[in-house]
């Protein structure tokens, strides 16, 4: 079962995959426990118009630039209009995220060979990564993860009690802000690579199937990253095996993005164990009468 | 010649239904904070709708099968937790779309399927389609017509509602389908992007101009139809993605709303203040 | 002559402008219990907000331990409302209780043997040392109100707010609470706490302030809690009895 990664582009691949687990194991805890999973996704698909605008501004060289700065635009204007109380936070984040991809779509629509360049967006290039591509992934992993770790306190605290984490001085906007740029980050960082449908995955995935073994953050983590890493040694082996033996052009992106939901599946079952054996005492409140997801 | 046979006719009263429809929904959609849930449908019913066309059965079908196993998972998940029930959104979003494109990838003409899906083909739209989106309109409005004094109760205060003998998440599972049939309709002609903006953004202007639901309904209708006539001219006129042009059409709306409406406290819907009083 | 813990001269607070609390006037000196008595809504949560900084004060001056409400924050403590916590969140009792301590502890710096043994001290105190690697949702209502207790006195606050303490809380809690805020106005910390619990107030509280929109009356239990004010502050959720006392209905 080895052999297929003896091939440089599976080797290439499987080492992104790698890289992507030891940032997303950490920073899918943070969207798991602050609820950021549609934000998350928004941002995968707000960096849309960023990635066209650099592509034509500068070729493959602007196309993380580009990516970079619609992705931060995008962090700062969800921070800034979910603390605004006029619009409920999840209309604020569907309509960024529409009106940002729809402007990515009026630019490629324009040109020729626009539904490939969507399709490259969504799957990403797995299996073209190059060595610069992974040394770009490493810096951006290492900057990532010490931003994490300096914030992962104050984080955490507001996560757990924002009414708390603001009287003991910590500035919410600031953490919150902090936190959407560390996600844009991420996204930048992967979406070239493994299009937006494994990033999205990747930063929602890990600590929810994680979440159904353990009840504490920093085995979270780790199992998240061991989760990812996992997922995307079989992943990519499926789809080397799909398109080998069968002739089924399943995109690596989606094999790993199946081994993952498998994955929170297979672990279902377990948590709903767990819950049986120790029934909380109080009836979980809602909190607002409106919500009913996320 | 019928009117009927031309390209452009039929896009404007497809987008004239469609703009009623999600109007109509929308306004629940944002009171209830269900777009994420409306996007993650979006995507979790692909797999349903490509099954369906690779056996052979409608589209429509397919669609509605699965999206009713996803309402019926997630409203058993929300029952119980926060946390979770975002995550688990979430899955379905990536989930269903990558499962959709494994199915894909196993048949032909794969990149072109996938990115109509995504931004939709209303210059492709059928006589038959409008007939469709036109019977579930009528459904759609009489459900919503009929059931909205339960609906409102509900959603807004579960704990009094079942005291009061309405069984409050029955009501929600009602409130979850009605999204699913027209999530399901919908997204085939105009594509999951326009399908969410066109639900949620309309609704959300309306929210800002007034709190009483059946005016933010018939505001909703009007935003929602005219950003998709808008829309479409746009997009004949200038050659861009009808999708994607109306989906912008949908935003300046609501942006030009929050810019004429001052700031205000909203009584009902509004989140919580960062630091609740 | 000491400074008062809390000074509120002619304070009105809300949010975004617009007023929930106005004319609101006392002092508060160390040591001393504050009840804040209200009916729901009255504004209790705003002021108590209003006085960690987090709510505006649209008109009045306030001053907590010589200084204005934002700056004072590194010596006040504050206990929310459990009720508003996600008991679904995955934190040890130990790990709410740090919390308290993330203020000495800076953003990155861990915690030392100090820290650790604060936070065992503060849960002792409240009673749970034998619960610190539970899971917080797991608790109990008042359970859960006395671990936020011990978060707010791990941090060693010289002014301690509390929202509606008692809400939700088993009687062994709340005995619990009280003994411990005894304790600690004992210690020289001042307490704020709201309540809608008169007996609670009588009991518990040197000072007690009726609000509802605005302040009706300040002083000792034994002023305030009579008919008149009462009556003034509840309006008509006062009823009279035939023998002289009063009942408060809730609408």
């Amino acid at each position: 079962m080895i052999e297929p990664f003896a091939v440089p582009f599976m080797g290439r691949a499987l080492t992104e995959i790698a890289l992507l687990a030891l940032i997303c194991g950490p920073v899918s805890v943070f969207v798991f426990v602050r609820r950021l999973s549609f934000v998350s996704d928004a941002l995968t698909h707000t960096v849309f118009p960023g990635v066209v605008v650099g592509f034509v501004a500068g070729g493959m060289d602007g196309l993380a630039t580009g990516a970079l700065v619609a992705g931060l635009l995008t962090a700062v204007v969800l921070t800034v209009l979910t603390r605004s109380a006029r619009l409920t936070d999840d209309a604020a984040t569907a309509v960024v995220l529409t009106a940002m991809f729809s402007i990515g779509v009026v630019l490629v629509s324009r040109r020729t060979s626009y539904t490939s360049d969507l399709t490259a967006f969504l799957f990403g290039r797995l299996l073209t990564v190059t060595p610069r591509q992974i040394t770009e992934t490493v810096a951006l992993a290492v900057v990532i993860l010490i931003a994490l770790a300096i914030g992962a306190r104050a984080l955490i605290f507001r996560a757990f009690d924002q009414a708390g984490a603001a009287a003991a001085g910590l500035r919410i906007g600031r953490l919150d802000l902090w936190l959407n740029i560390l996600l844009a980050l991420v996204v930048v960082a992967a979406v070239r690579a493994v299009g937006t449908i494994l990033v999205v995955a990747l930063l929602i995935v890990p600590a929810a199937a994680a979440r159904m073994v353990t009840d504490r953050l920093v085995p979270m983590a780790v199992i998240g990253t061991g989760l990812v890493l996992a997922g995307g040694y079989l992943g990519l082996l499926l789809s080397w095996t799909a398109s080998l033996h069968y002739g089924i052009a399943l995109t690596s992106a989606s094999a790993v993005v199946l081994m993952l939901v498998l994955a929170y599946l297979l672990l279902l079952p377990v948590r709903l164990w767990r819950d049986r054996r120790r029934v909380p005492p109080i009836a979980l409140q809602r909190k607002s009468p409106h919500e009913l997801v996320g | 010649m019928n009117w009927w046979d031309d390209v452009m006719h039929r896009a404007v009263a497809e987008v004239v239904l469609v703009g009623a429809l999600t109007g109509l929904i929308g306004v629940h959609v944002v009171v209830r904070r269900l777009s994420f849930f409306t996007m993650a449908l979006t995507h979790a019913t692909f797999p349903g709708v490509v099954a369906a066309s690779i056996i052979g059965v409608n589209l429509l079908l397919g669609g509605v099968v699965t999206g009713t196993v996803v309402a019926l998972g997630v409203a058993a998940l929300t029952r119980r937790r926060g946390q979770d029930a975002a995550a688990a959104t979430g899955v379905l979003v990536s989930g269903g779309f990558a499962l959709g494109a494994a199915l894909v990838a196993t048949q032909s003409g794969f990149s072109r399927d996938l990115s109509s899906f995504l931004v939709g083909s209303i210059l492709t739209v059928s006589a038959p389609d409008l007939v469709v989106t036109a019977v579930v309109l009528a459904v759609v409005a009489l459900v919503l017509v009929l059931c909205s004094r339960p609906l409102l109760y509900a959603g807004f205060d579960p704990a009094g509602a079942r005291a009061s003998g309405v069984r409050a998440g029955g009501w929600d599972v009602v409130l979850l389908l009605t999204i699913v049939l027209v999530v399901v309709t919908v997204v085939p002609a105009v594509g999951t992007i326009l399908a969410l903006s066109m639900i949620v953004a309309p609704a959300a202007a309306a929210r800002l101009w007034t709190d009483r639901l059946p005016v933010a309904t018939l505001l909703a209708v009007t935003f929602a139809i005219a950003s998709g006539l808008v829309g479409l001219y746009v997009s004949g006129r200038w050659n861009i993605a009808a999708g994607a042009s109306v989906s912008l059409a949908a935003t300046a709306v609501l942006v030009a709303s929050w810019g004429l409406r001052r700031p205000r406290r909203i009584a009902c819907g509004t989140r919580v203040r960062a630091v609740p009083a | 002559m000491t400074t008062a813990a809390l000074r509120l001269d002619g304070v009105s607070v809300g949010y975004s402008g617009t007023p929930v609390v106005t004319g609101v006037d006392l002092e508060l000196r160390p040591g001393q219990r504050l009840a804040l008595v209200g009916p729901n809504g009255a504004g209790k949560s705003t002021l108590i907000k209003s006085v960690l900084g987090l709510a505006e004060i649209l008109d009045g001056s306030a001053t907590v331990l010589g200084h204005t409400p934002a700056r004072a924050r590194a010596l006040t403590g504050y206990v929310p409302q459990t009720g508003n916590l996600d008991p679904d969140f995955p934190v040890s009792v130990r790990q709410v209780v740090m919390m308290g301590r993330y203020r000495q502890l800076g953003w990155w710096r861990p915690a030392r043997a100090a820290d650790r043994a604060a936070v065992r001290e503060a849960l002792d105190r409240v009673g749970l040392a034998d619960r610190a690697d539970v899971r917080f949702g797991l608790l109990s209502g008042g359970q859960r109100q006395r671990v936020l207790l011990a978060r707010a006195i791990a941090a060693q606050p010289k002014l301690l707010l509390l929202d509606e303490p008692f809400n939700g809380v088993d009687a062994v809690s709340q005995e619990a609470i009280v003994r411990v805020l005894r304790e600690l106005s004992a210690g020289g910390t001042a307490l704020v706490l709201s309540t809608h619990d008169l007996a609670v107030a009588r009991d518990l509280a040197d000072l007690v302030c009726l609000i509802n929109g605005r302040q009706w009356a300040v002083g000792t239990p034994a002023e305030t809690l009579t008919a008149k004010p009462l009556r003034q502050t509840y309006g008509r959720s006062a009823i009279d009895l035939a023998d002289g006392r009063m009942v408060l209905v809730e609408p």
